[in-house]
């Protein structure tokens, strides 16, 4: 009895030890390969690959729709999951090890800049390609990079800050809003405005324009909550944010000349993959560097104490009111990025149903914390995607998903840790080296 | 001066609501320092459950022949649905808040959001997509004063409200719980130290909150007597603004909030051109807010009520 | 690792000879028609009418072994996709639906809010789109991709209007509608230019509005009563209906209050009750006293659901036989969908004279059919009894 338990422990620690020792000596970078190698066996492979297992099309998402549709097509997806995604992972990442590891090195005396962007080029590299093969998982790829970039700004205030923040659709209809109203007005013939008064070629070129002119205005917006904010605790600050919501909502159906609540359509595509991503990176970007800098310890400081805060010469009410335009700044181009991916905003998008999914994404992720907050939006938004087939238990699926994260980790997912990518990029050095 | 006083008329039974739901967020606010969220889905349940008792009823009388009038169909479903619907309060405190007792504020607030969404899918998935019809139990009569229309329901409504809050105050004031009670939203953590149980304390709290609420459910049934899965959402959430404005610790703020909120409402709706209600209702809010930051009757806490 | 990989290789042999569907060479035409409708959200019965008339409709089509084009038989199949009453949701939906599902033409959405946005997506992606029962101009307007099932709210507003002027007299009226949603504002507005243009500036004596889930209107409502009006009219939906007919009566109105097609649904007045008896609307087609084909079709869905199909029900199924005629007459499915789709919508587009049960249709260049209008007399028994057809001239 004794020797069986021991040896069951055994296996169980051989087996992770295995998983370790397989995996640990993989640097980043030869996961990326890795990926990048899966999306082009699919890219090439795909079709043949998925019309031999039986599967009426390349599944989509992993195989969660195919599955839940049409249970008895479980054989064949599991299959195609095989072929198609852990096998050339698998293979590549074992057979580029050394190579990988020699180029993280190298890449580690670089400066991190040039790191980065080489491992964000692979990574683009196979999202491009994987995205490439139905239009639908390019509109699920970019509505998720822009729930991770709204988790992040909520974040910011609500994790870092510690306050309740519950205004952030308002900020990102303000942010969809103005950035529609600008690219419709200036570079598209539309019913709203009638013909574009620029030319239509340089509208690209000042996208991030209309994006940066969004998040101011969704900023300005932020000042509505912040100043009021002086003067309160936590909890006034969380119905004053209602409040807001509420407000912003009402006045953007009041005012036909964006169309009220009928909203506008028709923006001009300017969103594309390379955009969205673009943006996104430099949002975690900025976010990190933001929340890592001495302002971000400040945020903290707020949080755990306001008067030791004020005490030890931290500028509180500067500090508010820098965090409330900075999360709204971001949420309003996250919106701006919305309005262009839909190609259509209404005052409805943004009540209090978007208010739950975002408060969901970052509470579950993780509070406090950059990779938390991707976790979170990336789970959610497909998660969300995936059990679309279950129609109204998805809503009981997902909720339910929530309550148990918050009882077992209340703070989220992945809270409180850092998100550091020179040690992420880092080359891995082989277990068995080190004896 | 007609359209004046058929407002506030107007304007007392749309509060009464507001007020009911109110006292229930703020009882859990000030004595449990909790958000409950799915607050506005109980109220929702706990009309639902009324229709069923009230519908069970009817089916009694039809059946057997005895002929009960319909106001005592009506206390009877009333004080039957608060019952019940304490117990669902409850059910949500034991499974909801309290394992998350010592966890962040807002952890709880987010399970509260989403216990409010399974409640809402769940009603839609088991009653399906149809909206309910409450049963009509007593006959409608309106009166009239000079140019100002009240029915019977309006004072029924404002009438019952009204009562339910003396008996609140009068539990609060005058009874040992009510007593453990205003001593716990004065300090949480001297209160076990007494020898009362937190244990005993949050449930009960949970089902008078939730009786409240369905008993606003119910009234709720009679003046607007179409139910839907969704109905507490929007109700839900503008009563916890009225709960917050009303002030931390006290529950008359918290249902004088919630009548102000309803006249607001309506009388915004008046004065102004009706699309601009929401915009001009809020604004007003966030004033009083910025002017009187502890709400109306809050006392300036020292403790920290961070989330 | 040798043994895991060994373990690998016959895994997926005996994952490829276990999946049956692996011996199915050959991926078969299938003819998929698209669903968007509201399931879930405010006006699920609008959704489950739709549900019940298109499956209504697949039944016929599998008892004749498939859809006939060129003398070959294809199976067809439906997919049915929930807009939750959203417009994004409406958008996501037929997103997925044209590049993910693959579907030849998309049925729905219902309401104009998500009408005029999911549209807009059928056009981006040249997939013809008939919606049922959007009356809003917008749905159609300058999309050669989308058509529609219905009469015009610019058609429906004057039709009420001379209605009210002509049955009763009146010169003043009053409006509650929601200005959140883009039909009732659409169609309220529209009413409002049609009564104005009869009885002069200024005859609507109150346009009082509120937003979508508001279920007290109170204060509007004594605003109306105050105004001089002598008719109400409120363009809103089934849900709606009930409680703003109870409150105004309760406040005191008196005067008839009249409705538009939003409020033919067939829970109306199990809502609404005695407040609605006596009541008018306009609509697309009157259950009680309907003959023939539409006799038919109301008979084999009261049996087969256990209630009168309302217009949602009606409409959808008129839209699918139209959507049933252009493919048949297209004369041949490449397989290539892009190609099939443009060939559809061109079938489509010159269906003339077709023999609905909503009445007959014939599309005009924007995709909109010219049909009459039927005005219904709710009546002291709570049916919904034809009263009057009011053709356009």
């Amino acid at each position: 009895m004794h020797s069986l338990e021991h040896k069951a422990r055994q296996d169980k620690k051989g087996i992770r030890a295995r998983l370790q020792a397989f995996a640990g000596p993989i640097p980043l970078i030869g996961w990326l390969f890795g990926l990048l190698g899966a999306a082009l066996a699919e890219y090439f492979l795909g079709d043949i690959i998925s019309y031999y297992l039986g599967l009426p099309k390349i599944p989509v998402l992993f195989g969660f729709l195919t599955v839940l549709k049409k249970p008895l097509l479980i054989p064949g997806t599991i299959g195609y999951l095989i072929l198609v995604y852990v096998l050339p992972v698998l293979i590549i990442v074992k057979s580029l090890q050394k190579p990988a590891n020699r180029l993280a090195g190298f890449l580690d005396k670089r400066p991190v800049t040039i790191a980065a962007l080489v491992h964000l080029g692979l990574f683009y590299g196979a999202l491009h390609l994987w995205a490439d093969m139905s239009d639908y998982r390019l509109l699920v790829l970019k509505l998720t990079m822009i729930a991770i970039m709204l988790t992040l700004s909520i974040n910011v205030i609500n994790g870092y800050m510690g306050e309740f923040s519950c205004s952030h659709p308002g900020f990102m209809a303000l942010g969809a809003y103005t950035a529609s109203t600008i690219t419709l007005l200036l570079f598209a013939d539309d019913k709203q405005f009638g013909d574009a008064l620029l030319s239509q070629a340089l509208g690209p070129y000042f996208f991030p324009l209309a994006l940066i002119a969004g998040g101011i205005a969704a900023a300005l917006g932020a000042l509505v909550i912040a100043i009021p904010s002086f003067r309160t605790r936590g909890d006034y600050l969380a119905i004053i944010s209602l409040a807001f919501l509420f407000i912003v909502k009402s006045l953007i159906e009041n005012l036909e000349f964006v169309g009220g609540p009928r909203g506008m359509s028709s923006q001009p595509h300017y969103s594309t993959l390379p955009m969205v991503f673009s943006v996104m990176v430099l949002c975690i970007w900025i976010i990190n560097n933001f929340v890592r800098s001495t302002m971000g310890k400040a945020l903290n400081a707020v949080r755990d104490n306001e008067l030791a805060a004020e005490a030890m010469t931290v500028n509180t009410r500067k500090t508010k009111i820098i965090t409330f335009m900075f999360g709204a700044f971001w949420a309003g181009v996250a919106g701006g990025l919305f309005a262009h991916v839909l190609r259509y905003v209404n005052p409805g998008s943004f009540g209090i149903q978007r208010l739950a999914e975002i408060l969901a994404m970052v509470y579950f992720g993780g509070l406090n914390s950059v990779t938390g907050s991707i976790v979170g939006a990336v789970s959610i938004n497909i998660l969300g995607e995936a059990l679309r087939p279950l129609e109204i238990y998805k809503w009981i699926i997902i909720p339910l998903l929530l309550i148990l994260v918050m009882l077992y980790r209340p703070t989220g997912l992945i809270a409180f840790t850092e998100f550091k990518p020179k040690e992420l990029m880092k080359p891995r050095k082989n277990m068995v080296e080190e004896d | 001066m007609d359209l004046f006083l058929q407002n506030i008329v107007n304007g007392l039974q749309w509060g009464s609501f507001y007020a009911l739901i109110a006292l229930g967020y703020s009882m859990v606010y000030s004595i449990l320092m909790l958000f409950n969220f799915a607050h506005g889905d109980v109220f929702m349940v706990g009309s639902y459950i009324g229709f069923g008792v009230a519908t069970a009823l009817l089916g009694f009388v039809a059946m057997t022949g005895i002929p009960l009038p319909g106001w005592l169909i009506l206390i009877l479903t009333i004080l039957f649905s608060m019952f019940f619907t304490s117990f669902v309060g409850m059910f949500i405190e034991r499974v909801g808040y309290r394992p998350l007792r010592d966890a962040p504020r807002a952890s709880a607030a987010i399970t509260g959001l989403m216990i409010g969404i399974i409640l809402e899918t769940g009603n839609l998935a088991i009653l399906g997509a149809r909206r309910l019809s409450f049963p009509q139990l007593i006959e409608s009569a309106t009166y009239q004063f000079g140019g100002v229309y009240v029915t019977n329901k309006k004072i029924l409504i404002v009438g019952v409200s009204l009562g339910l809050m003396y008996l609140l105050h009068r539990f609060i004031q005058k009874s040992k719980w009510g007593m453990a009670m205003r001593a716990m939203s004065f300090d949480f953590q001297a209160v076990p130290l007494m020898g009362v149980s937190i244990n005993k304390i949050a449930p009960l709290t949970f089902a008078i909150g939730s009786a409240l609420a369905s008993a606003a459910g119910i009234l709720y049934g009679l003046a607007y007597p179409v139910l839907d899965p969704y109905m507490g959402i929007l109700l839900g959430w503008k009563a916890f603004v009225a709960a917050i404005l009303g002030g931390r610790g006290s529950i008359l703020g918290a249902a004088l909030a919630g009548f102000l909120l309803g006249f607001i409402e309506i009388f915004v709706a008046w004065i102004f051109p009706s699309t601009l209600r929401d915009v001009i209702a809020y604004s007003i809010i966030l004033l009083i807010l910025t002017f009187r930051p502890h709400g109306f009757f809050g006392q300036a806490h020292s403790t920290q009520l961070r989330l | 690792m040798k043994s895991a990989l060994k373990g690998i290789v016959w895994g997926l042999i005996a994952v490829l000879i276990v999946s049956g569907n692996a011996w199915s060479f050959g991926r078969k035409t299938v003819v998929k028609v698209g669903i968007n409708a509201p399931i879930t959200g405010d006006i699920p019965k609008v959704g489950e009418g739709t549900k019940y008339a298109a499956r209504m409709w697949l039944e016929d089509i599998e008892k004749a072994g498939g859809i006939e084009v060129g003398g070959k038989k294809y199976p067809v199949e439906l997919v049915i996709e929930d807009n939750e009453s959203k417009a994004e949701s409406a958008v996501k939906a037929n997103t997925k639906m044209i590049t993910e599902d693959e579907v030849l033409v998309i049925v729905g959405p219902q309401s104009s809010k998500q009408a005029v946005p999911a549209g807009d997506v059928a056009n981006n992606y040249e997939t013809p789109m008939i919606t049922p029962w959007s009356t809003n101009p917008d749905s159609t307007k300058d999309r050669p991709f989308v058509f529609r099932g219905c009469f015009l709210d610019p058609f429906q507003g004057p039709v009420l209007a001379n209605f009210i002027t002509e049955e009763f007299g009146f010169t003043k009226a009053a409006v509650l509608y929601d200005v959140a949603s883009d039909y009732p504002k659409g169609l309220a507005e529209f009413f409002k230019q049609a009564w104005e243009k009869i009885h002069g500036a200024g005859s609507v004596v109150a346009f009082e509005s509120f937003t979508t889930k508001d279920t007290d209107f109170s204060s509007q409502l004594s605003k109306i009563n105050k105004s001089g009006a002598q008719v109400l009219f409120t363009p809103q939906y089934y849900n709606e209906v009930a409680l703003i007919v109870q409150q105004a009566h309760e406040l005191g109105w008196t005067g008839p209050i009249v409705g538009s097609d939003s409020w033919g649904s067939a829970e109306t007045v199990t809502l609404c009750g005695k407040d609605c008896y006596g009541l008018f609307f306009s609509t697309h087609y009157a259950a009680a006293g309907a003959q023939g084909a539409t006799k038919e079709f109301i008979e084999r869905y009261e049996k087969k659901y256990g209630y009168t199909p309302d217009d949602v029900a009606a409409l959808t199924w008129d839209s699918l036989r139209l959507v049933q005629t252009a493919i048949e007459n297209t004369g041949k499915l490449t397989g290539k969908i892009k190609n099939d789709r443009r060939a559809v919508r061109d079938a489509l587009a010159q269906i003339k004279n077709f023999k609905g049960i909503t009445g007959d249709m014939t599309f005009t260049e924007e995709g909109d059919p010219i049909k009459c209008a039927v005005i219904v007399r709710i009546s002291d028994k709570g049916e919904y009894e034809f009263y009057k057809s009011v053709c356009p001239n």
